[in-house]
């Protein structure tokens, strides 16, 4: 159920796209997500799709994994549609029956705000498709560090998540196990009400939540005992640092959204 | 100057009631005394709570004494700027592979420490390089660790230490959750460090065997050395080690058995050769004739209807997918009733799979299962009621462990029976009975106990609902050689008093050959042997291509056999070894 879902997911084939520096997707999906926002008018729309579909073709990701990753979004892209149609008055009355009406104008945002939503979720998968999650992490820390003068952890909230992402499959497995173990016991995790259900769920949390901790305090001795200290004088085994490509990647994307929003706004 | 210098070393952990007072102390370490020079292997031993996870703890500078001094190379351990110093130059191993790998792939795991004392970007390069090939682990530096066996794991582990450039490197149970193939690996690895780097290498253990190439053995008990010599020296007081819950290797225990009833043998003995050599002296005799006490015993039982019965059952996973994987191929098992069974392979043969299709949890991808003459697959079968007759008790049970005190947790599975709570009661009373847990602990939290009372617990958990047939998987796994013999007693106990039918899962061999009356070999997901211990044991060779051992019994008497003495090759436990040795012997 769970591993059905394709957003967040690192998609494993070597192109262009996977081999750029961390940062730059990052900033770049803002920067594509922004000019979203930023244009009114149909020829806007041609430009973002350009910009997409050859960004796609670089990536190498196959159309159809990246679609998949709609899935999960269709239900609030049904209701935002059906709000838009509905509900903007103004414009040319399309069609009018019992109390609900569709003008022209409510027609218009509806599509937008679908294509908007669609585009958006596609652009930003892209991004987790084409970038590990430990790449992903780098390049927020390093995104961050200038915050750290704010007195921001930057280095705790990257070292947080990274640790997060070795241990999500090894808990995951972990409650697939105590599962199996209380049904084994006779636990009913299938039938009853909510409130069954959730108190069903107790023999299995605890253990779970018992598990996590223990692990946790012996990850933290196995850090300290590997000299681990916080982020102060470490050095990097895989630094960050930025490529002629990476430079090229963030002209093209700053090119894509001056003519997107000169483009959008005529 | 030596590596590890102890002098009156104590330390006590403190216990705490709920508001966080202190209400009492227990003294894990007292008063220690210790010189380890530089370039040796060290092995020490204990059971569980002697002490010597918290003395190991010290040398990395994890916990600092309360009194006494410890010195790491020339350092105290105490004074604060001396601490990173000290855990760069004596690096430590942990139990669980899972809990201290931090990378999410293997290079960048190994390129932790270094990265943490500020090694240069290309240095860092290079020494993940060499350490990844010391431990044998090259070729996997861009997989995910979660992919890896346990043992890999455990060489990673290693490896990140290696990274480190210490000069000694403390391992506390690496072994204790591996199989026979992933300890093998692991001793191996730490074997040709110490040859290669000439690196101090420490090896805390519960495991006899593994020791026996140690330059110098120390035994620990409650928090005392009580041992401390070379290797050979503290094998020879075979009573001693027992006398401290240690685990003699078979064939030390062979030689001592047989020098009691007055044969001229060494003292210390520690491997099949030595004994070998010393009983070829003791007497030469002509080859023997074919052995004539082989009499075929079986446990199929022609006119009985089995309990379980396993027709064609195949498993597949995740099929149509890349990860798919043909977990069980075409098993046919018939379990009856009263049969004590054992079922063997290693991690990945499938055997956990198998017991998972007993109870219903896992479904076959094709075949059927009957229990009782039932088809468990049949539409209107109840399966919940199949789970109260087939109990199931998975590896580390403890950790399903979730109830506020233990009385309620063993009451968990009779509740869902629909009992009424006296009844459960009565149950849960009568179980905790069963495996021997005193009265006194009913209504304590779980999570006070000790391990091997956690484990008792969790096995009067599914106990209570009274099953037919209890299946173990891996019931020993991570305790000490006594709790092990305790557990494993109280399960033959079960099975003989309560005429309960007992599937035991396990990679030891030696943990079976004494229990069981049936064994099954798992290998690849196919079912390699089912006969009577003897009778797989005899086809050790076999067994040896699969990567697993008969008992050192075993290969004592085939060794024996083949210098001419004509011993019973099919003796599997000592006692039956002491008998047939000197009886052949004195012929």
């Amino acid at each position: 159920m769970i591993r059905d879902i394709t957003i967040g997911q690192y998609y494993p084939v070597d192109s262009k796209l996977h081999r750029l520096d961390p940062r730059v997707k990052i900033m770049c999906t803002l920067l594509y997500l922004i000019s979203l926002f930023l244009f009114r008018n149909i020829y806007g729309y041609i430009v973002a799709t350009i910009f997409l579909v050859s960004v796609i073709h670089i990536s190498k990701v196959p159309f159809k994994f990246i679609v998949k990753g709609l899935k999960p979004i269709i239900l609030l892209l049904m209701i935002t549609v059906v709000f838009n149609l509905f509900l903007t008055k103004t414009g040319k009355v399309l069609l009018e029956f019992w109390i609900l009406t569709i003008t022209e104008d409510g027609l218009r945002t509806a599509v937008f705000m679908a294509i908007r939503l669609i585009y958006l979720i596609l652009g930003s998968s892209l991004m987790t498709f084409t970038t590990t999650p430990n790449a992903l992490t780098d390049g927020i820390e390093k995104l961050l560090w200038p915050f750290r003068k704010i007195k921001l952890p930057v280095h705790e909230i990257a070292m947080m998540m990274s640790i997060a992402l070795r241990f999500i499959p090894i808990l995951l497995e972990e409650t697939d196990k105590i599962m199996k173990a209380q049904i084994a016991r006779g636990a009913d995790l299938e039938n009853g009400n909510i409130i069954q259900k959730a108190k069903a769920m107790i023999p299995i949390l605890v253990p779970l939540f018992v598990s996590a901790f223990r692990r946790a305090t012996d990850l933290a001795m196995a850090m300290e005992a590997r000299c681990y200290r916080g982020g102060d004088g470490r050095t990097k085994m895989k630094p960050l640092v930025y490529q002629k490509k990476d430079y090229i990647a963030y002209a093209i994307t700053i090119l894509y959204m001056a003519i997107a929003v000169i483009v959008g706004n005529i | 100057m030596s590596m590890i210098k102890a002098e009156n070393l104590i330390f006590e952990y403190e216990k705490r009631d709920n508001e966080g007072n202190v209400i009492g102390v227990r003294r894990a370490i007292d008063d220690i005394c210790l010189d380890i020079e530089p370039g040796q292997f060290i092995a020490i031993l204990g059971h569980n709570g002697s002490g010597k996870s918290t003395l190991a703890k010290h040398m990395n500078a994890i916990l600092v004494p309360n009194g006494g001094t410890m010195w790491v190379d020339g350092k105290d351990t105490k004074k604060e700027e001396h601490i990173w110093q000290v855990r760069q130059s004596a690096g430590m191993v942990f139990q669980n592979p899972d809990n201290q790998i931090i990378g999410t792939v293997v290079e960048e795991d190994v390129g932790f420490g270094p990265e943490n004392l500020g090694v240069p970007t290309d240095d860092i390069w290079k020494r993940v390089e060499e350490s990844l090939a010391s431990v044998g682990m090259l070729e996997y530096r861009y997989h995910s660790p979660n992919k890896l066996s346990g043992g890999q794991k455990q060489r990673v582990a290693i490896a990140g230490v290696v990274a480190m450039r210490p000069k000694c490197i403390v391992l506390d149970e690496p072994t204790a959750m591996l199989d026979p193939n992933g300890r093998k690996e692991v001793l191996k690895t730490i074997e040709e460090l110490r040859r290669k780097e000439r690196i101090t290498v420490i090896l805390i253990t519960h495991y006899m065997e593994e020791v026996v190439g140690a330059d110098r053995v120390i035994v620990m008990d409650q928090g005392h050395i009580v041992m401390d010599g070379a290797t050979h020296e503290v094998f020879s007081q075979v009573e001693k080690l027992k006398e401290y819950r240690l685990d003699v290797p078979q064939v030390t225990l062979l030689a001592y058995e047989l020098k009691k009833r007055g044969y001229p043998i060494p003292d210390g003995i520690l491997t099949t050769e030595e004994l070998l050599k010393a009983l070829v002296v003791c007497k030469k005799i002509d080859k023997a004739e074919e052995n004539s006490q082989n009499e075929r015993i079986s446990f199929k039982r022609e006119e009985e209807e089995p309990i379980l019965r396993l027709e064609h059952v195949n498993y597949i996973y995740s099929p149509g997918n890349a990860y798919e994987k043909h977990a069980l191929k075409d098993i046919n098992l018939d379990i009856y009733e009263g049969q004590f069974l054992g079922i063997i392979g290693h991690t990945g043969s499938g055997k956990s799979t198998l017991i998972q299709h007993m109870n219903g949890l896992v479904k076959a991808t094709d075949g059927a299962i009957y229990y009782k003459g039932e088809n468990i697959y049949s539409e209107k079968y109840n399966l919940r009621q199949l789970r109260n007759n087939v109990g199931l008790v998975f590896q580390y049970p403890e950790h399903q462990l979730f109830e506020m005190d233990v009385l309620s947790d063993v009451c968990f599975g009779p509740k869902n029976q629909g009992l009424s709570d006296e009844e459960c009661k009565e149950r849960a009373i009568e179980a905790l009975q069963l495996v021997g847990l005193p009265e006194k602990y009913y209504g304590v939290s779980p999570f006070e106990l000790s391990g091997g009372q956690k484990r008792r617990v969790a096995i009067a958990g599914v106990l209570a609902m009274k099953p037919k047939v209890l299946i173990l998987d891996e019931p020993t796994a991570g305790l000490d050689p006594k709790g092990r013999d305790e557990i494993l007693d109280q399960i033959a106990y079960l099975q003989k008093a309560g005429n309960m039918t007992v599937v035991l899962v396990s990679h030891s061999m030696e943990d079976v050959a004494k229990y069981v009356d049936r064994i099954v070999v798992m290998n690849k997901g196919a079912k390699l042997f089912d006969d009577v211990p003897k009778a797989v044991f005899s086809q050790y060779k076999e067994l040896e291509k699969v990567g697993l051992a008969a008992p050192q019994v075993t290969y004592m008497m085939h060794a024996l056999w083949e210098q001419g003495i004509a011993v019973d090759t099919q003796a599997t436990t000592i006692e039956e070894a002491v008998e047939s040795i000197s009886s052949a012997l004195k012929k």
